[in-house]
């Protein structure tokens, strides 16, 4: 049962978004999230006692809870970067891959769901920080490359096959996948990286998440 | 289908000379990571591109519970101790702050595809990138110079982005517009044979006036501020030229070079200038490598001698004076109808403006400041700037400011509102541009590997709490400035704030606590006029508090109309101590672990290299109270400047650095007499010669404050301006003496031996490691 709302998706266009090696996730929290810097604490601990079970090298914590919308709290990796992000002024848990994964792209994106359902999943349980819990109905993907991405039709058309097929195998061959590209808001805007909007019907709940 | 690679897709858009460095670059990197190609070498080419090293790139990082080592995939390395793959950041030029709407779209497509989202606005002008790998500089470069925005010589020895004030040809005080002078000056020495010997970076920055802030010429290393003069009976545009200012450690003032260069002799003096730093300038010590120590050797006379010399030596560029014949600026007038602001606005907007818009020399056009916090904006905000831009106020009308914000230029007043909406929308619209509520700090010990203390993380925080009080704090509070640097260095430019702060660290019952130092009534008008006073050192928890107890003692007691610096200067950094006092011994660990920690990082502060050991004890060991009598009697020096006696000044301030010597050479079990000779002779031997004095990036520089004001007799000076030197070096003395003691402490308790059996091997601060050739 899914629908895509773009119809390019039977048109495959040959895109090199296979060579994307960037790829990035992110998970909304729901409502009544605790502010950015209550976050700092937990990243560096993660760091210190590799309390999140992952083989990526950590290195540092990123603070940027200042800044309106902007990438909230940052744990700093060698290949990738978790965050607290605050775009859309939507507060949420973003992983982002950054290099050094071998594997092609669908692979990708299929680790990067994991990685951020797992940091998601111990988020949601820390005591530290109390409301946190993850919105199981909705995906933000984003691939921020424009050489091998470039945020048009034939490369959205190339992702969302890509996008159903990684939330499939990770969460449930039967979960309804909607996925539509996030549309740039104003024509005087330049575009954005491409990306796109994912709604899930009947995925499990990540921890402590009231889908 | 898309190109396989940014270089073909790119093609001719990179201009050629810049494209073939690039390519050379790539080829470095692949050698450099194989391990075909020496590590100094590419480090200085590196910095050259403006491909910075950051904090922990050499692998190591106390994660608060010790040291450990980053396991990086590849053992290669990118320079002298600094891991290949370790985070980098990369900085931008953007001469005199020009930043085009392209410019501003390509720099937020790098910043979103090879750094972390952020366009970090600096002091001088530039954007900064963090987090960035060096393997993707080369494409971020290409893309950049399509652009056009270059990244050469942003860093390294050589000539740094020229810089100038954000009001530049929209002023109603400048003398003349000084942007196509300036754009001059980048163009004729970009990549100028004369100006790639230097033995350290050279700093220039221009000025349309005097009276001004903006252009900051006082503390560079070439200043130049528009003047015009009447020349047989007609006006004639010409430069006050100064030479040889900077912060840093010591920060000094520029001399005069000449009261007045015509427009023709700009360059040509420059270009004499950069000769005579380039030929005579310290290529050795780095830490004497600035103009600044040239121009104190040889004297102003002397140098300006030199210079004339040099210039007579030149021979004629047509380049000197070729763009004298257009000298349009870049924006010099409105896409827009000018118009006067509405007289109907939302109260939101009205206290926006109220700070954030300034009115143009031009009627009916506005620049207009938008406030980015602690410098960050995003690729998003990024993106709508270069929108704002084209639609309101022209492609080439922004540029960046000194105080980390970014400044529109040819606002008409009639567009004001929308334009303030579409900030809102932005997520960029605050208030308080250039006031209390708007801090300017370095990048401290986020990123920067000479952080002592986190400048951001108190700023962050100073700026939270500010906001909040906002229409509660006096209208004569709010205007004055804060910035805040995380070490020595001054990068935040703090000489210059009314309330500035330095990071130290002080070691307060064996174990470490961040601290800053208090810096007060610098003074920002006058292009820099004066610098501030040092204070004392606060611990980085109570530096709120103190900003309060400051600030009140400000209002209850100032005079009439008097300023904040006319204050400072009357009641003295002495009265100012005394009201800080309460606040400048931390409670004990036990008391408040968080005093212990700094701001926004839950690591405790140091405890890695120190642990916890026998120190820890309720008794003041020696040498601790050596320390503390030292700095009473640095005190005492001071209120003898104060009072105009100049000699005791000198006396007094090298009285306490002999006793904080002393107090350290008892520490090592030295036998040492109370006199000067012998504490100094047995500070060379034990503390200096055997490096243990030594700062891990200034090296021996503190050491030789003592022993230089021994053998020159200068301890006896009652000069004034001697005097200030021999203060100001006592202070850092002093600050060098407990940093000495805490390295020896901490040394001394991981390697399970004496204070007195420590080496120089066994000290070693690897967080703070000597940075790379050219940084
Ligand atoms: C990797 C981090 C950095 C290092 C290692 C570093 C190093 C230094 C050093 C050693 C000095 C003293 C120079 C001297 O007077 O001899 C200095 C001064 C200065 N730096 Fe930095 N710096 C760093 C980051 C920055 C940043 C991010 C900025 C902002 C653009 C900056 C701007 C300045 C300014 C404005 C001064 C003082 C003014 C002057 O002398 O021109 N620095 N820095
Ligand atoms: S002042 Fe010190 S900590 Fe701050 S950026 Fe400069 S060198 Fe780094």
């Amino acid at each position: 049962m899914t629908t895509f709302t773009n119809p390019l998706e039977t048109t495959m266009t040959t895109t090199s978004l296979d060579r994307a090696e960037r790829v990035q996730l992110k998970l909304f929290a729901t409502p009544g999230a605790p502010d950015a810097p209550a976050l700092i604490p937990v990243f560096h601990e993660w760091i210190s006692d590799g309390s999140l079970e992952t083989d990526e090298l950590l290195i540092d914590v990123a603070d940027y809870s200042h800044v309106k919308a902007g990438p909230g709290v940052l744990l700093i990796g060698h290949g990738a970067d978790w965050s607290y992000d605050l775009e859309e002024e939507r507060p949420g848990l973003l992983f982002s891959r950054k290099r050094a994964f071998a594997g092609d792209f669908r692979a990708r994106l299929e680790d990067a769901l994991r990685q951020a359902l797992r940091a998601a999943g111990v988020l949601a349980l820390d005591p530290r920080l109390p409301g946190l819990a993850f919105d199981a109905r909705e995906l933000l993907v984003r691939v921020p490359d424009r050489l091998h991405a470039p945020n048009d039709d034939a490369s959205f058309a190339a992702l969302v096959p890509h996008i159903v097929g990684a939330v499939r195998a990770v969460l449930g061959e039967d979960v309804g996948v909607r996925v539509s590209r996030v549309a740039k808001e104003r024509s005087d805007v330049a575009t954005g990286p491409l990306a796109a909007r994912v709604v899930l019907e009947g995925a499990p709940a990540i921890a402590r998440a009231q889908a | 289908m898309s190109a396989g690679s940014w270089k073909e897709r790119l093609g001719d858009a990179v201009p050629e000379t810049l494209a073939q460095e690039i390519d050379v670059f790539e080829e470095q990197i692949a050698r450099k990571k194989s391990g075909r190609m020496d590590e100094k070498l590419f480090a200085e080419t590196r910095l050259r591109r403006g491909a910075y090293g950051q904090r922990y790139d050499n692998g190591l990082r106390n994660d608060g519970r010790g040291q450990r080592r980053l396991a990086f995939p590849s053992d290669a390395t990118k320079g002298v101790d600094t891991v290949f793959d370790a985070p980098g950041m990369q900085r931008i030029k953007n001469p005199y702050g020009l930043v085009t709407a392209d410019q501003m779209e390509v720099m937020a497509e790098c910043a979103e595809e090879y750094a972390d989202r952020i366009l970090h606005v600096t002091t001088r002008q530039d954007i900064q990138l963090h987090f960035v790998h060096v393997e993707d500089t080369p494409d971020m470069h290409r893309r950049l110079a399509s652009g056009g925005s270059t990244t050469r010589e942003a860093c390294g020895n050589s000539v740094r982005n020229i810089t100038a004030c954000v009001y530049a040809g929209v002023c109603s005080s400048q003398s003349f517009d000084v942007t196509p002078y300036a754009e001059a000056a980048k163009e004729f020495l970009l990549g100028h044979p004369d100006v790639q010997d230097f033995g350290r970076k050279f700093k220039i920055a221009f000025s349309g006036c005097h009276d001004e802030p903006c252009g900051l010429v006082t503390f560079h290393d070439l200043g130049a501020v528009a003047k015009v003069r009447e020349v047989d009976g007609a006006w004639k545009r010409g430069f006050e030229l100064v030479v040889g200012g900077g912060l840093g450690a010591v920060p000094v003032e520029a001399k005069v070079l000449t009261e007045f260069c015509p427009e023709e002799e700009l360059l040509p003096l420059t270009q004499a200038v950069c000769r005579v730093f380039a030929r005579l300038g310290e290529k050795q010590s780095r830490a004497r490598a600035r103009i600044k120590f040239l121009v104190q050797k040889t004297g102003i006379e002397e140098f300006r001698r030199l210079v004339a010399e040099e210039r007579a030596l030149l021979r004629p560029d047509p380049r000197w004076t070729a763009y004298l014949e257009n000298l349009s600026g870049q924006d010099v007038a409105g896409v827009r109808p000018a118009g006067p602001l509405p007289e109907d606005v939302s109260p939101d907007f009205a206290r926006w403006a109220a700070t954030n818009l300034r009115p143009q020399a031009q009627e009916g056009y506005f620049a207009a400041t938008v406030t980015c916090p602690l410098g960050d904006f995003t690729a998003d905000q990024a993106r709508g700037f270069a929108a704002l831009m084209r639609r309101y106020t022209g492609d080439k009308s922004c540029r960046l400011a000194v105080d980390q914000n970014v400044v529109f230029r040819w606002l008409s007043g009639a567009d004001a509102p929308a334009f303030y909406a579409r900030l809102q929308e932005l997520g960029v619209a605050d208030h308080g541009a250039g006031t209390l509520l708007e801090p300017t700090s370095c990048p401290g010990t986020d990123t920067c590997k000479l952080g002592i203390a986190s400048s951001r993380g108190l700023t962050g925080e100073l700026r939270r709490r500010l906001r909040v009080l906002d229409d509660a704090i006096d209208p004569d509070v709010k205007k004055l400035r804060i910035k805040a640097s995380g070490c020595f260095n001054s990068c935040s430019q703090h000489h210059v704030a009314d309330l500035g702060f330095m990071g130290v660290a002080r070691n307060v019952g064996g174990r470490k606590v961040p601290h800053f130092n208090v810096v007060l009534g610098g003074q920002w008008t006058q292009n820099a006029g004066s610098y501030g006073q040092v204070v004392g050192a606060v611990p980085s928890k109570n530096v709120p508090d103190a900003v309060k107890v400051i600030t009140d003692a400000y209002l209850a007691e100032r005079e009439d109309e008097e300023s904040f610096q006319a204050f400072v200067r009357r009641v003295g950094k002495g009265h100012v101590k005394k009201l800080l006092r309460p606040l400048m011994k931390p409670p004990s660990y036990e008391e408040s672990p968080d005093h212990y920690r700094d701001w926004r990082d839950p690591r405790e502060f140091g405890i890695g290299d120190l642990g916890v050991g026998e120190c820890a004890g309720e008794v003041v060991p020696w040498v601790e109270y050596g320390l503390q009598t030292a700095e009473q009697e640095l005190d005492a020096a001071q209120a003898h400047d104060e009072a105009g006696r100049f000699a005791d000044a000198s006396r007094a301030a090298f009285g306490s650095m002999i006793t904080a010597a002393r107090a350290l050479l008892e520490h090592l079990e030295v036998q040492v007499r109370k006199d000067p000779e012998d504490v100094v002779e047995k500070f060379r031997t034990h503390l200096h010669e055997t490096k243990l004095f030594h700062d891990p990036f200034a090296k021996g520089k503190f050491a030789t404050y003592l022993l230089a004001m021994r053998a020159s007799g200068r301890f006896e000076a009652d000069a004034a301006e001697l005097a200030h030197r021999n203060l100001d070096e006592a202070n850092l003395f002093l600050e060098a003496a407990h940093a000495a003691y805490a390295r020896l402490t901490a040394a001394a308790i991981a390697a399970g031996k004496r204070p007195s059996e420590v080496a120089a091997r066994d000290l070693g601060s690897p967080e703070a490691p000597a940075p790379s050739p050219a940084e």
